[in-house]
């Protein structure tokens, strides 16, 4: 066989593939053999491209690292800023709600001269339940002022000076207000226990008293204005041999939780 | 001796600052008495003729912070160092845990003396605090005889 002749024996199966190619149409090429090639086209280049691509990585990574440390001590940073703005944000949030409260108070009992104090200090003793606020005479504080906040009595003024007042909370040994409860008008005087709770003493125990009575403010002795929540009645103990009922009351306001107080002026008419 | 009784006072301001406000404000039914601890320590180092009369005064100042009938605290705390005056040929007070049963134990005497004269109803309700309240008065106790001494040795010096 000539030069020439094997020339074109390889032509002819060049076209012959060529022909069998085509006609094998668009897509089929790919379940032939042609598939091998690309596999083995894909080993060859991840061979080839593995060393470049693994300092890629390596490089990218570190880079990523460096980086991805920097911007997680900022996060950080930037989240405890946003947790203590939070926080922050938390508390005038509470605050604007306590201030709300006291305001809608204020405006709900324009019949009052109101004068609004903060808490400074509490008793340093355990015993005995007093408060210093910080407003005082320069503020209109006097001594038997009564004291309220949004849930009802606090205390009354007991001390006053330029810028503090002393205030003996109704759940001091020592204080005594007279009270009435207010579905039966039955009269009698909350004392305080020196405990969370407030007693009602000196009624009688014929009276017909139930659990959950609300007791408010009778208004004598022109200290407290009428009307005013003290406390539900959360015990009654009746003894036949006793004249009087131990009833023992939850005071409306919580005591461990006082921070906004109301000061009551002095133009407000205590009496019917 | 004016140098001393002015840090004396410095150090009761700041322990008032935390028995009244901020102790409160963590704990509202916890107290914490740094005042015996103080006293301990003044009766340790101080000489009678002037600790004596800062504990007067200081418990004047504290009467300020209380409800309690005008004199009382001061007669508990005169009623304290005197005892304590009284007891220290008998204890070795210079001892931790001597110091520490004696700010526990009259913690609560100073409460037991308080009862006495108000007659309070409702402190079965109040008697963890009061422990605990002991307890924590006990564990400082320490630390303020430590501070009173300190005052007394830089003083000397």
């Amino acid at each position: 066989m000539g030069r020439s002749s094997t020339r074109a024996f390889l032509l002819f199966i060049a076209a012959a593939v060529i022909l069998v190619l085509i006609s094998l149409g668009q897509y089929s090429s790919s379940s032939f053999g042609i598939k091998f090639v690309r596999e083995g086209y894909f080993v060859f280049e991840r061979i080839i491209t593995a060393p470049f691509t693994l300092i890629g990585h390596i490089w990218r990574d570190y880079v990523f690292l460096v980086n991805a440390r920097e911007e997680n001590t900022d996060l950080k940073k930037r989240l405890d800023e946003m947790r203590v703005q939070g926080m922050i944000l938390e508390e005038l949030r509470s605050e604007n709600k306590r201030f709300r409260t006291m305001l809608d108070f204020k405006e709900t009992h324009k019949e009052f001269t109101l004068y609004p104090a903060s808490l400074l200090t509490q008793d340093i003793t355990l015993i005995y339940k007093t408060a210093v606020v910080d407003k005082g005479s320069r503020s209109r504080f006097f001594i038997d002022m009564p004291i309220v906040n949004p849930d009802g009595v606090v205390g009354k003024v007991v001390g006053v000076s330029f810028n503090t007042s002393q205030i003996l909370l109704i759940t001091d040994p020592n204080s005594a207000i007279p009270a009435l409860i207010e579905s039966t008008r039955i009269k009698g005087i909350v004392k305080g226990t020196g405990g969370e709770s407030v007693s009602l003493e000196y009624v009688r125990s014929s009276e017909d008293i139930h659990i959950g009575d609300k007791v408010i403010t009778s208004g004598l002795l022109g200290i407290f204005p009428k009307g005013l929540a003290i406390g539900y009645v959360r015990d009654i103990r009746k003894d036949e041999h006793k004249i009087f009922a131990d009833i023992l009351l939850t005071p409306c306001v919580d005591m461990q939780r006082i921070e906004g107080i109301f000061g009551i002026g002095r133009d407000v008419a205590t009496t019917d | 001796m004016w140098r001393l009784q002015t840090s004396l006072f410095g150090i009761l301001f700041l322990i008032i600052f935390m028995e009244v406000s901020i102790i409160p404000f963590i704990w509202s039914d916890l107290r914490v008495n740094f005042f015996i601890g103080m006293i301990i320590g003044l009766i340790i180092y101080i000489p009678f003729s002037q600790g004596f009369p800062f504990v007067i005064l200081a418990a004047l100042v504290l009467q300020a912070f209380s409800g309690a009938r005008i004199g009382l605290i001061p007669l508990i705390y005169i009623i304290v160092f005197l005892s304590l005056d009284v007891i220290k040929s008998l204890l070795y007070f210079e001892n931790v845990y001597t110091q520490i049963a004696l700010g526990f134990f009259y913690y609560i005497a100073i409460i037991g003396i308080s009862l006495t004269f108000t007659g309070a109803a409702g402190l079965e309700e109040k008697i963890p605090y009061l422990l605990i309240g002991a307890m924590l008065t006990g564990a400082i106790s320490p630390a303020m005889v430590y501070i009173v001494s300190r005052l007394q040795k830089i003083y000397e010096s």
